[in-house]
Order: C-alpha cells, then structure tokens, then sequence
C-alpha cells in the first residue's frame, strides 16, 4: 500500500543526507546576506540561542506539552464519544455534528475571556483551548470509519440475533481504527498549537510565552528556535501515532459491498432536524451561561444578540456593519477553502503515486501546521502581500494538512483485492488511482471538506486580525478590545450559521456522490 | 468543553462562598486576604513596582495576599474584574470608558501612567517629528488603536485620509524590514526592543501633542469600592510603596523582575531600559507633590475632553479618589 508507505514520513532516503546538509547550507547563506532586514534566523543563530537558553527553553515545552497533552487526550475521547454516540443513535447524528461544529467555529477571542474566568489562573484554559482544537477532527473521520464497513457483516450480527452494540464492539471498533489512527495524527500537532495558543489568554510560561515576547522583541533567533522546536515536536508526536497504529496490527481493508443508498427522507424531517439543532443550540447557549453566571458585560446570551442586532436601538447599523465585514471575508474564505482542499487532496494523490517524495514533503507540511500563525503570518503576508493572495495562502496552509493526512489513510483503506485485480490486468499507476484508489480515498475527502469549513473560517479570521486589517476577524478583535461583546457575539452567531450553511452544503454534495461509490457510507 | 463541568461548577461554587462569606463575616484589618490582581499583559518590568510591593511584603504586612496574574494577547482585563475574579486589574482611561459605556460598573481608582505611553516611532532617515509629518506616510499599528490615531489626526488637524494604515501586530519588523514609514506603539515597548537590537528609532510621544489620556490605570467595581474598600486600601498603599522604591532604583526593579520571573524569557538590557524609559512617564511635579497614582480635576478634565474625541464620551465620576486619599492621607 503506498499510500501507508507516504505516512511513514520522515524516514530520509540516502541521498537526504546530501540534500539536508546543502538546504541548511543555504539557508544560512540567505539568512545572513539578509540580517539586516530581520527576516530570516540563521541556523547557527538559532543554534546558538537554543544553547544559551536551553533551561529556559526545556521548561517552557515542558510546561506546553504537558498541557497539549491533556488537551489532546481529553479532546480525542470527546471525539471517538460523540462519533459512537452518532452511530448508536443515527437520528441524533444532525443534532450532534451541528453541535461539535458551531463549538469548533468558537473565535479565541471570545472563549479566552470566558475560560480563563472560569479557570482562573493555572493551565485550564490550555488544556482546553488545546482540546477544542482537535475533537473535532477527530470525530469526522472516526465517524467515518464506524460505517466502513461491508453491510454483510451487519446481516452477519443480525442473523445471529445481535443487536447494535455487538455491530459496534465486532465490526465498526476495528473498522474505525485506521481512521481513528488519521484523526490522532491530524491532532498531534493542533494539540500543541492549541496549548500554545491557550497561552495568550494569560499564563506565566510556555512556548507561547515566548512566542509573543520573541516576536514583540524582534529577537529572530528566539522566534526562529520557538518555530523549530513546535515543528520537530509535531513532526515526533505525528511519527509516533503512525508508528503506534502500525504496531496494532490493522486488519486489511475490505471491500465494501452495500445496496445504493436510498432516501427515505419525509419531506418535514430535514427542516424539523435544523429547527431541533437550532432549539438546542440555543438552549445550551444560554443555558451554559446561566449556569456558570458569567456576567452579562462579555457573556452575551441569545437575546442581547437578537436585541443588538434585530429589535434594539441602532440595529440596523450593527447590520450593515456585520454583514459589509462579513461579506469581505467570504470572498477570500472561499477560493482559500477550495484551494486547501485542492492542494491537500493533490499532494495525497501525488504521495501516494510518488512515495518517495514524501520523506521531505511530510515534516514540511507538518511544521507549516505547527508552527503558531502569529509566527508564520508575517513571512506568508511578506512574501504574498497583504491583499488576496496572502490571505488565500493563510487559509490554504491551515486546512491543507488535515486534508492531506485524511487523504493519504483514505487512499490506504484501498482493498487489496481490488489493487489485485488491477494488478493482474497489468493497469497503470494512474489507472490504477482512478479506478480503484480515489473512490477509495472519497469518504476520508469529504470528511475533510467538512473538517476544513470551521479550519477555513478561523484561519481568514486570524489572517485578517493580522495582516488585511478587513472583515470579520478584524472586526472582531476590534470590538474585543473595547469591550463591545454583543457585536462580538454577533458575529459569533453569524460565522456559526455560514459554517452550517456550508457544512449542509458539503454534506449534500457528499450524499450524492457517496449514494454512487461509497453507499456504506449512507447506510444507517 | 461538557467533561470538565464538575470541576468547574466546584471552583465557581468555592469562589461564591469565598465571596459570600466575605460579605457576611465582619473584616478584620489584617486576616490574610487572597485576592487577584489581574494586569493588562505578560509580565516585565512594566509592573515593576507590584513585583517589589510583593517581594518586600508590602501587601503581606498589611494583611494581603495578592495573586499577580499576568495577561496576553487574548486576554482582556475587563471581564476578570466584572467576574470579581480579580478586585482590581490594570487598564486604560480609553479601555475603561468603552466598557464603561457598554454597561460596566468600574471606576479608575489610581493612575499609574500619568503621559500615555503610546508614541509614533519611526527611523532616523525618515523621521515622524510631529503629527504633520504623518502626511502621506505609512503607518503600522494594531487595528484596535484605531480610536488613538483617528484622536490624535483630530487634536492636531491632521487629515486622517492622507495616511495610509496598515494593520501590524506585536512586532517592530514591519519597520525594520521598509513595509510601514512608522508605527503606532508604546514608546516603553517596541523602540526599546529595537535599540536593544542596534536599530536607531525616533519616538514621537502623543502625549507631547495634546493626547491626554490616563494609562496604566487602576480600576475596580463599584461594588468592591463599596464593600472591599479595605481590601482595596490595603492594594493601593502597596502599589505606591512599590513604586516610590521603583523610582529610587530603576535598575533594581528591572534585576528583581528578571529574577522574580526566570521562565518568562526576559532580557535584563531589555527590562532596565525600559525601567528608564517609563519613568518620566510615571512620575511627575505632581506625583511628586501628592503621591505616586495622583489624579487632579485638572487632568481628569483632560481627560474628559480627549476621550469625547475618541468617541467614549465619559463623565468626571468614572475618577473616583477616594481610595488614593485614604492611602496617601
């Protein structure tokens, strides 16, 4: 299976070593013909400055990891649950993944505040900024994995006269595995992002720590060591799921025959589920405030939005003002989307028909992901500008990684038999991927299409915060520091209805597709 | 963010009693009290005078035990104190008139910035010198400074259209590197960080023309001026004893911050030049002659004026002395 050879990674291949010595070479070369510019550290810079501060340095990642830690365990279990609990009850799936994703769409900008009031000091606010930042992506593909599964085998457990939880424990626990494997790699390094980015809401040490103050004090070699260290922890902690899922001895995959899905879908069902979604959404809302009682000043409730932008005085500007920003970043929202998911999903392709290549494209991908954007902001915008093209590649270096560890394991999961039968036709590498590995690869896709939604949105946001200056991310940071949480709040409720606009879209086109090549899929 | 619940739901409970209890059962002057102080960023030497307050025992001897807790730059300071997790926080007369005017109950009880600190810094060879220089030039800035540039174009009749801003974060190397003419930042912060790494800046203070606008305040509910006002009392004599040993020792405050602070990476040039640079910021004739903090009708008049123009519009109240005449008196 090659596509499980291009997850092997970071394994260099002889002549590596050459290439590795020539890069660093080089980009010493660069870094010092540059200095005066402060834009590139210098490898011996960087050496030199991790030697000095290398206590200091060891215990702000210890600190780190210890909370990405925690984040990632408890973020993870919440994942795998909520996709069980989705299979065990398929009516309450739209409730669910409505749910998992309008808490993921949550900007740091509001939930930092609220944890660490919740918290108060220590490292609650990491552990869970860290959490928050990989269930759920965690949870589509394992999701997807619980239903990759032949339908015979559930006709098996139903002879039998077995109910759902034998299904669950006999067939979809071992199918799901390799995804699940895919979800923990993807959130190896979100894990530690997120800590890191947990950090700014206020702690007294961490990488994060240092993040901000290395790049407020122009100290290059700090910044440079920071990005460094993120990197190769990420490209370890990513190495060591692949390595683990590995060793559990996954069964191979199987072919998945099931009867074409048909919709027996009532005409009522579809809006009655978006208004449940909709009721509960709300409920929990308010209800979450209410129960923690956060103060009204920055803990909006469900009617100071309504009233600050529907009923209240000035209304109608709050409007116009939202929905102008709002407007300003879809547009780059969308083409960054689509071109995330187009690299990611090309490079899978590309990895799996050129292995090879992956032993230098993989930690590169990996650290582009690790590395907090504040960090690697500046250099896209410097390198792209401050206008589309810097904010496309701002989105499309975020939901680019995820879609193309999600892709690679799709691309593995293709059966044997099938690989066989071409095989002994003498087909084509190409043919070969059409036929047999892409339809393959189409579920683990569109579980990333709908991871990469609420991946797109905050990543625009964060470009725009940083770098254009324009639309909703900026609004947002703008209102946050003067304390004008209901056009926060605002905006929070009006990305969260985009991403499940969107989200209903995705899965819409998903149903269609999967209903021709993957019907297991659909099967419920 | 549902399996923490329990935990959390005992923390708040706890922090409610605490609350409760402290209401109920009368105080005594010097029962060891705990009590947060939230400031408004990562430590540095910027809360120097906290730092030798709690190294020396200020608080501790007048029966205080104050938790300092640092900010960032996801962390507001606002809603700690509306929460009550925190009895006073640092923030800003501009900061506190905006969440002020979106219904928050604070009053600004000291004012440890007596000149803002926000400044224009530019390179030598292309010099901002005064706000008629702005003029067709390219200025880096947070976003969220908006107000103060549009203030500062309007005191001096600069017209805002004809500078082009370009949002920046955190860092001066978008004026290192020749993409902005100048930056809107805090002289204590970025030209300190630029010196420390040979590059010459000028720094235009905004205070110098005409931006009167209190930082670095000390604000607090009006409910804890109510019924903490010895908890208060107590915070205060510590803050301005910190500070007068602040200002006989620049240097030693900057030492015992880097020593008080080992994991927070900070450099001791760094930290003892901007010990130096903030101290004409600090204290003054005034200070001088009323006490470290000291607030007159005449500046929150000031004030008053300035922030109209920010579009914060604010009444004398939200000054209130009472807790500095206690301290100094």
């Amino acid at each position: 299976m090659s596509g499980a050879l291009a997850l092997r990674g970071a394994r260099l291949p002889g002549g590596g070593l050459i290439g590795s010595v020539l890069a660093v070479a080089v980009w010493e070369i660069v870094a010092r013909l540059t200095a005066q510019s402060f834009f590139i550290a210098a490898p011996s810079a960087i050496l030199l400055h991790m030697t000095e501060h290398a206590g200091l340095l060891w215990r702000a990642l210890g600190v780190t990891l210890w909370a990405a830690f925690r984040g990632f365990v408890w973020g993870n279990l919440a994942g795998v649950l909520m996709a069980l609990l989705v299979v065990l009850l398929p009516r309450g799936e739209r409730l669910i993944s409505t749910l998992a994703l309008l808490v993921f769409c949550l900007p740091l900008v509001a939930t930092g505040p609220i944890l660490r009031v919740l918290y108060g000091p220590g490292d609650g606010p990491q552990v869970t900024l860290a959490a928050l930042a990989v269930y759920y992506t965690t949870f589509l593909p394992v999701l997807v994995g619980l239903r990759a599964a032949p339908q015979g085998w559930f006709d098996l457990v139903r002879s039998y006269g077995r109910g759902r939880m034998v299904a669950l424990r006999e067939v979809r626990l071992p199918a799901a595995l390799p995804y699940l494997v895919a979800g923990l790699q993807i959130a190896a390094p979100a894990a530690f992002l997120g800590a890191m980015v947990g950090e700014f809401t206020g702690a007294e040490r961490g990488l994060g720590v240092l993040t901000v103050r290395a790049l407020r004090a122009l100290d290059l070699p700090a910044t440079w060591s920071i990005a460094v260290i993120t990197s190769a922890v990420s490209v370890l902690a990513f190495a060591a799921v692949g390595w683990a899922g590995r060793r559990l001895d996954l069964a191979p995959p199987q072919v998945l025959l099931a009867a074409p899905g048909q919709a027996r879908r009532s005409a009522w069902q579809g809006p009655g589920e978006a208004l449940l979604a909709l009721g509960v959404t709300l409920a929990l809302w308010k209800g979450t405030m209410e129960l923690f009682a956060l103060p009204r000043f920055f803990a909006k409730r469900p009617e100071d939005v309504w009233a600050y932008m529907v009923s209240g005085p000035g209304a109608e500007a709050h409007r116009a003002k939202l929905f102008a920003a709002m407007g300003e970043t879809l547009a780059f929202a969308a083409p960054g989307y689509l071109a995330g998911l187009a690299l990611g999903a090309g490079l899978a392709v590309a990895l799996t028909l050129a292995p090879r290549a992956a032993a230098f494209t993989m930690p590169v991908a990996i650290a582009l992901r690790s590395i907090p954007i504040v960090a690697t902001a500046p250099l896209i915008v410097w390198a792209l500008g401050r206008g589309a093209a810097g904010t496309i590649a701002v989105v499309a270096v975020m939901i680019f990684f995820p879609t193309l560890v999600a892709c690679l394991h799709g691309l593995a999961r293709t059966p044997r038999a099938v690989l066989d039968l071409f095989e002994v036709y003498a087909a084509g590498r190409w043919r070969r991927m059409l036929g047999a590995q892409l339809p393959a690869m189409l579920p683990a896709f569109f579980a990333s299409a709908r991871m990469a939604i609420p991946a797109a949105i905050l990543a625009v946001t964060t470009a725009e915060w940083l770098a254009t200056g324009r639309g909703v991310g900026a609004l947002m940071a703008t209102v946050a520091s003067t304390s004008d949480y209901g056009m926060l709040w605002s905006a929070i409720a009006l990305i969260g209805l985009a991403a499940v606009l969107a989200h209903g879209a995705v899965v819409a086109l998903e149903r269609v597709v999967l209903a021709r090549t993957n019907a297991e899929q659909l099967a419920r | 963010m549902t399996f923490r619940t329990p935990s959390r739901r005992l923390f708040l409970g706890g922090a409610l009693t605490t609350a409760t209890a402290g209401l109920i059962l009368p105080r005594r002057a010097l029962a060891q009290e705990a009590v947060n102080f939230q400031l408004s960023w990562l430590h540095s030497v910027q809360f120097g005078g906290s730092y030798i307050a709690q190294n020396k025992g200020y608080w501790s001897d007048a029966g205080l035990e104050v938790a300092l807790q640092p900010g960032g730059p996801n962390a507001p300071v606002e809603p700690p104190v509306v929460a009550g997790t925190a009895l006073v926080g640092i923030s800003a007369a501009d900061y506190t008139a905006a969440a002020v005017n979106q219904g928050a109950p604070f009053k600004i009880i000291g004012v440890a910035m007596q000149k803002n600190p926000f400044a224009i810094a530019s390179l030598a060879e292309n010099p901002v010198n005064s706000p008629a220089d702005l003029v067709g030039k390219k200025i880096g800035m947070a976003l969220a400074n908006m107000p103060v540039l549009e203030a500062l174009c309007s005191i001096n009749d600069v017209d805002i259209a004809e500078i082009e801003v370009v949002p920046t974060q955190y860092d001066p190397a978008p004026l290192v590197q020749g993409q902005v003419d100048c930056l809107l930042c805090w002289a204590t912060d970025l030209p300190v960080a630029m010196e420390i790494q040979g590059v010459e800046s000028v720094t235009m203070l905004l205070a110098d023309h005409g931006y009167a606008v209190h930082s670095q305040t000390y604000i607090a509910t009006e409910d804890s001026l109510a019924n903490r006002r010895d908890q208060l009392v107590a915070l205060m004599k510590g803050e301005v004893m910190g500070w007068q040993d602040y200002h006989a020792d620049p240097a030693a405050a900057a030492a015992l911050t880097v020593e008080m602070f080992p994991d927070s990476g900070l450099d001791l040039a760094t930290q003892e030049l901007q010990a130096e640079r903030q101290v004409p910021l600090m204290f003054s004739d005034l200070t001088e002659a009323e006490g470290f903090g000291w607030f007159t009708d005449e500046t929150v008049a000031a004030n008053v004026e300035t922030l109209a123009l920010l579009d914060k519009p604010v009444s004398a109240d939200l000054w209130d002395r009472s807790i500095l005449e206690e301290v100094h008196g």
